[in-house]
């Protein structure tokens, strides 16, 4: 084992550890973390597999391979993330108005000017 | 004396049969606190009700403007012009509005406008009242550069709403009750403007357009819209249409 691999399941266990402890009631998610952490180790552990599944879908490198997929993933992600945001939004929007309204003030009467 | 002046605004603002408390003139305004007193003290005399909707501005709008005969509304954090509106709407609903119309808190519209846009409104002629810088009859001072921005901003609408109108972005328009109700802002920042051409070809509102008068200040030609924000404007569009 040289010093990326170690590195790099270091910081899988670390984040698996982390996400065990917020996830620890949904265990369809800690399922499929578990999964991936798998995953992730055998990979760093035998990177010369990452190769072989590179060739056979048409990609030079085990690398390049992981880069592409990184890629799709972080824009699924931003999806995700946006359409929450706007889920917020609206909630927030929803809230401020409700309470600007029950707290709407007349300034002056009229009559008075 | 002061009667008779009193009188004579009064015919000049209001013409026809309506009794202009039923108006509300809904004013959005974030960060309006150096011009809002005077836009508010040339509207005044028109007799309409008045909305300013205080959009979460740095300084708390109320203390200037505690002295005038006017509903103010107050947001607690800012949320963008598009939600101020559809706040100030919903409250004017709630408060038996038959006529609304939106008016900008920084000063660049002329008050006696707004009569003209109700008068499609009252003889039923049209649901929704658009101002338009560039119909003839308007006057305006507009910079070159914004006049070309906002040409490009009338297509882009027409792309998005299937509306082509001869203004894109005019803070003046004129609706009635029924428009009102259902008409809902949902964008919260500038791409509102867009939303309601949408919302109103949807729900097959009768449009029509009147020209206004626009007087572009310094003030208002600082705060005002820049190439810079047209296209963040058009990306809250785009990705607003992927995410409904």
């Amino acid at each position: 084992m040289n010093g990326i691999q170690i590195l790099l399941i270091t910081g899988v266990i670390i984040l698996f550890l982390y996400y065990t402890f917020r996830l620890r009631n949904a265990l369809l998610d800690m399922l499929i973390l578990a999964l991936f952490t798998g995953v992730a180790v055998f990979f760093i552990l035998f990177p010369e597999y990452t190769n072989k599944i590179a060739g056979k879908l048409g990609v030079g490198r085990g690398a390049d391979l992981l880069f592409y997929i990184c890629i799709l993933f972080f824009l699924f992600v931003i999806l995700k993330l946006f359409a929450r945001i706007r889920r917020l939004e609206k909630t927030l929007t929803d809230l401020v108005r409700k309470q600007a309204k029950d707290e709407a003030i007349f300034m002056k009467e009229p009559d008075k000017i | 004396m002061q009667g008779i002046s009193q009188d004579f605004i009064f015919i000049h603002c209001m013409s026809h049969h309506i009794n202009p408390k039923d108006v509300f003139i809904i004013i959005p305004a974030y960060n309006e606190n150096a011009v809002i007193r005077s836009v508010l003290e040339k509207l005044l005399p028109c007799k309409y009700t008045i909305v300013v909707v205080d959009d979460g501005s740095a300084q708390n709008l109320f203390p200037l403007i505690n002295d005038m005969p006017v509903y103010s509304i107050c947001h607690q954090v800012n949320l963008g012009q598009g939600a101020a509106l559809q706040t100030g709407i919903e409250f004017a609903l709630s408060k038996q509005a038959l006529y609304i119309a939106t008016f900008d808190a920084d000063g660049q519209h002329h008050p006696g406008d707004i009569e003209n846009l109700l008068e499609p409104l009252t003889d039923n002629r049209a649901d929704v009242v658009f101002g338009s810088r560039f119909m003839e009859g308007s006057v305006h001072n507009m910079p070159v550069k914004r006049k070309l921005l906002l040409q490009t901003a009338r297509y882009i609408n027409y792309f998005f709403t299937g509306l082509l109108l001869t203004d894109a972005h005019n803070g003046l328009r004129a609706m009635n009750r029924k428009a009102a109700l259902q008409i809902r802002i949902e964008e919260n920042s500038m791409a509102h403007a867009t939303e309601i051409l949408a919302q109103v070809k949807k729900n097959k509102l009768h449009y029509t357009e009147i020209p206004v008068n626009i007087m572009y200040t310094g003030y208002s030609k600082a705060k005002g819209q820049t190439v810079w924000s047209g296209f963040r404007i058009f990306f809250d569009i785009l990705l607003n249409k992927i995410f409904k």
